[in-house]
């Protein structure tokens, strides 16, 4: 029996989603997505995310084309924000989804067992229903207030990681105005991860904004499991 | 793989909106429209998904469907084909994730992107716009002469797009293209369907 390369990951999700870094070209600061990435994955990203909000496609397709060769040389895991058919051409580990994007159904069908799927849903009922059409990992945010996503919404904070860990199977991952100062709250509230942007892509340093992120969810979780 | 259709229509929900769109793009196809083309910029993947889903549902198989740039869309919607700005994916990426199953077309506006598109697997191009068009308001319409040079430059079918009219039909098949693209000219019309009806019927005089 082969397993599938959604199989192989989801085994391993729990530890690929501890920081989970987003790409931000506005918040970068002028600096290119591959090397923003590059610095995370020296600090100690576990997984990036390529967000692409304007520009045209086929320049997502070369970046995302480095993102995909720097991720697998460092076994990093490489998701693509909203588009299922950039997901599919880029080869890419998984395919995160929005309330606006395609269906995690209809996505499921298109990319079958070749890549997980996460999923940001707006309540517990979405959250729940997500996981029973395919989603792999769930973002549940924004947990504290943040300025990167004007449209986020009103923080729902660490108790809805609580919540949504103890309604659903797949892990969870915060997002949302996190910091090495709070990232430990959002794991001992169950999450495997913390996903974020500005922490990490607009500081002047980025390996060491990273490492210290990372050391903040490794400490968290070698609390939690002791 | 289908011939390539003449008679292309184009969605635009500033002329029609996506609930009355449907409906119009199924008289349309009774009267001769061959494909229809799901280009709708501005709306979520997930309204896009419901909008070609319910266009393939009103024009059945009699004509080919089209979604624009959203591969995954076209793919999941039953669509024929994608068309590509030439912002989006390049036709050989295209061909690859549509598994060779869907119709590549690829929009052009000069003979460079036309030759690429060409050489890269494109199935047919776009070409425009060929007239002053207020969908184009502002922009210098490029002209028959440029897009004679695009099909002589290129081996695979040209649809020209841009201000085409019943009437330049014949002057626009007769510089080589292969059909002709239409928004406003059908949707704008007071009976679409009689709008479609006129373009066949000129385009059927000149292919015969």
């Amino acid at each position: 029996v082969t397993d599938s390369p959604r199989s192989d990951l989801a085994r391993t999700l729990a530890d690929s989603l501890r920081l989970y870094v987003l790409t931000d070209r506005a918040l970068a600061r002028g600096r290119f997505e591959v090397d923003v990435a590059r610095d995370a994955i020296a600090g100690g990203a576990t997984a990036i995310q390529l967000r692409w909000k304007d520009g045209p496609l086929w320049e997502a397709m070369e970046i995302g084309r480095q993102l995909r060769t720097l991720c697998r040389q460092a076994s990093v895991l490489f998701v693509v924000n909203d588009r299922v058919d950039l997901a599919l051409a880029l080869e890419a580990d998984g395919v995160h989804l929005g309330e606006h994007d395609l269906p995690v159904r209809e996505a499921r069908r298109l990319v079958d067992d070749r890549m997980i799927i996460g999923f940001s849903p707006a309540t517990l009922v979405e959250a729940v229903q997500a996981q029973r059409a395919g989603a792999d990992y769930l973002g549940v945010g924004p947990i504290f207030a943040t300025w990167t996503k004007h449209d986020a919404g009103v923080p729902v904070g660490t108790e809805r990681i609580r919540d949504v860990t103890r309604s659903v199977g797949v892990p969870v991952v915060g997002i949302g105005g996190i910091t090495a100062g709070n990232a430990g709250a959002v794991i001992e509230a169950g999450a495997a991860g913390v996903a974020v942007i500005s922490a990490v892509v607009a500081r002047d340093d980025v390996v060491a904004a990273t490492r210290e992120l990372r050391q903040a969810v490794d400490h968290a979780r070698s609390t939690a499991a002791g | 793989m289908r011939p390539v259709p003449r008679l292309h229509l184009i969605s635009d929900r500033r002329r029609c909106p996506p609930e009355r769109f449907p409906e119009v793009a199924r008289d349309a196809v009774e009267a001769g429209v061959d494909a229809v083309h799901v280009r709708e910029r501005d709306l979520s993947a997930r309204d896009l998904l419901d909008f070609s889903g319910a266009v393939r549902l009103a024009i059945g198989d009699r004509a080919l469907l089209f979604v624009n740039d959203r591969l995954d869309v076209a793919l999941l919607s039953g669509a024929d084909g994608v068309q590509l700005p030439e912002t989006s994916f390049s036709p050989v990426d295209a061909r690859a994730l549509g598994d060779n199953r869907l119709m590549i077309g690829r929009s052009v506006h000069d003979i460079a992107g036309a030759k690429v598109a060409s050489a890269s697997g494109a199935h047919l191009l776009v070409a425009g716009h060929v007239y002053a068009t207020e969908s184009k308001a502002g922009e210098v319409a490029r002209g028959l002469e440029f897009l004679r040079e695009i099909c002589r430059a290129v081996d695979i079918p040209v649809i020209a797009i841009g201000g085409i009219t019943p009437e330049r039909v014949a002057e626009v098949l007769a510089v080589g293209a292969h059909g002709v693209a239409v928004i406003s000219g059908i949707l704008s019309a007071a009976d679409p369907g009689e709008a479609a009806r006129a373009y066949r019927a000129t385009l059927s005089n000149v292919i015969e």
